[in-house]
């Protein structure tokens, strides 16, 4: 199974996870799956950055991306600790890309995501007007979508990625509540939970331009989300939007 | 649109796997209203994806009365598309119940909130014997019964066919030494969902232990089906997986 149409994804990964082994995830390794499936452009985020090393994982990032310039675009990711590092990786590795993006990582890094230690990050995402990709749980105290509202209005110039939508039934709802009412935010479909019909009533609700295509590639299988696009009750070109432009569109490379 | 429906192209490449899924409910429920269906709509949906057969259980009888779920599924025939998944009970009427409908597959609930009853073989033995005496194929989630209790099971019953449900996609570690010690037992794929995870399985033990599962109507079939379809693995192994083992199993049952 391949898409014809070549895949732009918000939400990759590079490296491996302590929990459950990993399956091809070296860098060819993963370019071999990223050509099988058509997945053109994959954003990624270090895991070891995730889990325990954010200035080590990024410098495996800014590899991937001197390595596959053509198909990776880097995320810096941040942790609130130790006080001041966030701002000194935000600045390391801005070359990634510009405006930055930015991952953030609440539930790992123990963090609440609207915490005064996150503060100069979302002050700088604000000025710069980044893309800042940030884990969301169903109603989690660190990272439940609800959190993001607030956030998403006093820092209206950042465009927030709702990483995974809140993956479970109930945490894709809180993801629709908050793109309801702010418009800065978008829908990540990233996750192992693939509730039937929920895809539908996003584009009812918001519209299939801030939904986007995500796969947490090399975490999970990638076909997990094409499956669930390429089947949705929504129309072709609806399908075309959340697959590949308007993940573009942000990075500021449509056409 | 410049390609043929991408839900079009995607059916095509099911449409001669002859699926048959091994995880699905059927009728009205408490808890998933929304999502669920009743048999027309399932059987539709079914069709949108191509799938042929499915292993069904009821949500009446797991979220209310067991018998009166058997007796719902008794209305939906035999021979037909829906094959019936029985919810059993450790108790005698239950197993004379088993004696007098023969089912050729059980789905258990152990939960505090669904049947109530412990998979320990202190109390669940005498059912587990009746099982095994009669290959029914046995289906329970990982959720319902946990590792420990698995081992037990199976330590104690070596010849009862045991479909593990939802493994999640953390599993490998538990999931891989008991697949080698335990000949008898078996897991779906619906929530086995990791990166490049089923090929993986399928390269180190073959294809004939997994069958597919959607997890319908919680969660769209396209998802675990284009894991399978996209898998790197010999169209040999895929048809297995997608429903030769399944029939096998059944076929097996000597009610």
């Amino acid at each position: 199974m391949r898409c014809p149409i070549p895949i732009a994804d918000c939400h990759g990964h590079l490296g491996v996870h302590p929990d459950f082994p990993a399956y091809q995830c070296t860098l060819p390794e993963m370019i071999g799956v990223m050509d099988h499936l058509n997945l053109q452009v994959l954003a990624i985020t270090s895991t070891r950055a995730c889990y325990t090393d954010c200035p080590a994982g990024n410098a495996e990032v800014a590899r991937a991306l001197e390595q596959y310039p053509a198909r990776f675009r880097g995320y810096i990711t941040v942790n609130p600790y130790p006080e001041g590092q966030a701002l000194v990786e935000l600045e390391q590795w801005k070359h990634f890309h510009w405006p930055p993006l930015i991952k953030l990582h609440p539930a790992l890094h123990q963090y609440p995501i609207h915490g005064p230690g996150y503060r100069p990050v979302w002050d700088y995402a604000n000025q710069t007007g980044a893309l800042v990709l940030v884990h969301t749980w169903d109603s989690d105290p660190l990272c439940s979508p609800l959190l993001l509202l607030d956030l998403a209005r006093e820092f209206s110039r950042t465009r927030i990625i709702i990483g995974h939508s809140g993956v479970t039934w109930r945490g894709y709802h809180q993801a629709l509540e908050v793109a309801t009412q702010a418009e800065n935010t978008f829908l990540d479909l990233t996750g192992s939970q693939s509730h039937r019909t929920i895809l539908e009533k996003m584009v009812a609700q918001v519209g299939a331009e801030r939904i986007l295509f995500g796969s947490d590639l090399p975490f999970l299988d990638a076909a997990i989300t094409l499956g669930r696009v390429m089947t949705a009750r929504i129309s072709d070109a609806h399908k075309e939007a959340i697959l590949r432009t308007n993940f573009l569109r942000l990075l500021g490379e449509e056409g | 649109m410049r390609f043929a429906s991408l839900a079009e192209l995607f059916v095509r490449e099911i449409a001669d796997w002859h699926v048959f899924d091994a995880n699905v409910r059927v009728g009205p429920s408490g808890v998933h209203g929304e999502l669920a269906l009743e048999t027309g709509e399932l059987l539709a949906e079914m069709d949108r994806f191509g799938i042929e057969k499915a292993l069904v259980s009821h949500w009446t009888a797991e979220e209310y009365d067991a018998r009166e779920g058997n007796r719902l599924l008794e209305t939906l025939g035999r021979g037909g598309r829906l094959v019936r998944a029985w919810a059993a009970l450790p108790d005698q009427d239950s197993i004379g119940e088993l004696v007098a409908d023969r089912p050729r597959a059980v789905r258990l609930h152990f939960a505090a909130q669904k049947h109530n009853f412990s998979p320990a073989v202190w109390c669940s033995g005498e059912l587990y014997a009746y099982l095994q005496d009669h290959s029914v194929l046995t289906l329970v989630t990982l959720e319902d019964i946990g590792w420990e209790r698995l081992v037990e099971v199976l330590n104690n019953f070596s010849r009862l066919p045991i479909l593990l449900l939802e493994t999640g996609y953390r599993a490998d570690r538990y999931l891989f030494p008991l697949l080698r010690r335990f000949s008898n037992l078996y897991f779906d794929t619906s929530t086995y969902v990791a990166h490049r995870q089923l090929e993986s399985f399928v390269q180190r033990f073959g294809s004939e232990r997994v069958v597919f599962g959607s997890r319908l109507p919680l969660y769209t079939p396209g998802a675990a089906l284009a894991i399978l379809a996209s898998a790197r693995i010999p169209d040999a192994d895929r048809m297995k997986i997608a429903g030769e083992n399944l029939r096998r199993l059944l076929e097996g049952a000597r009610p």
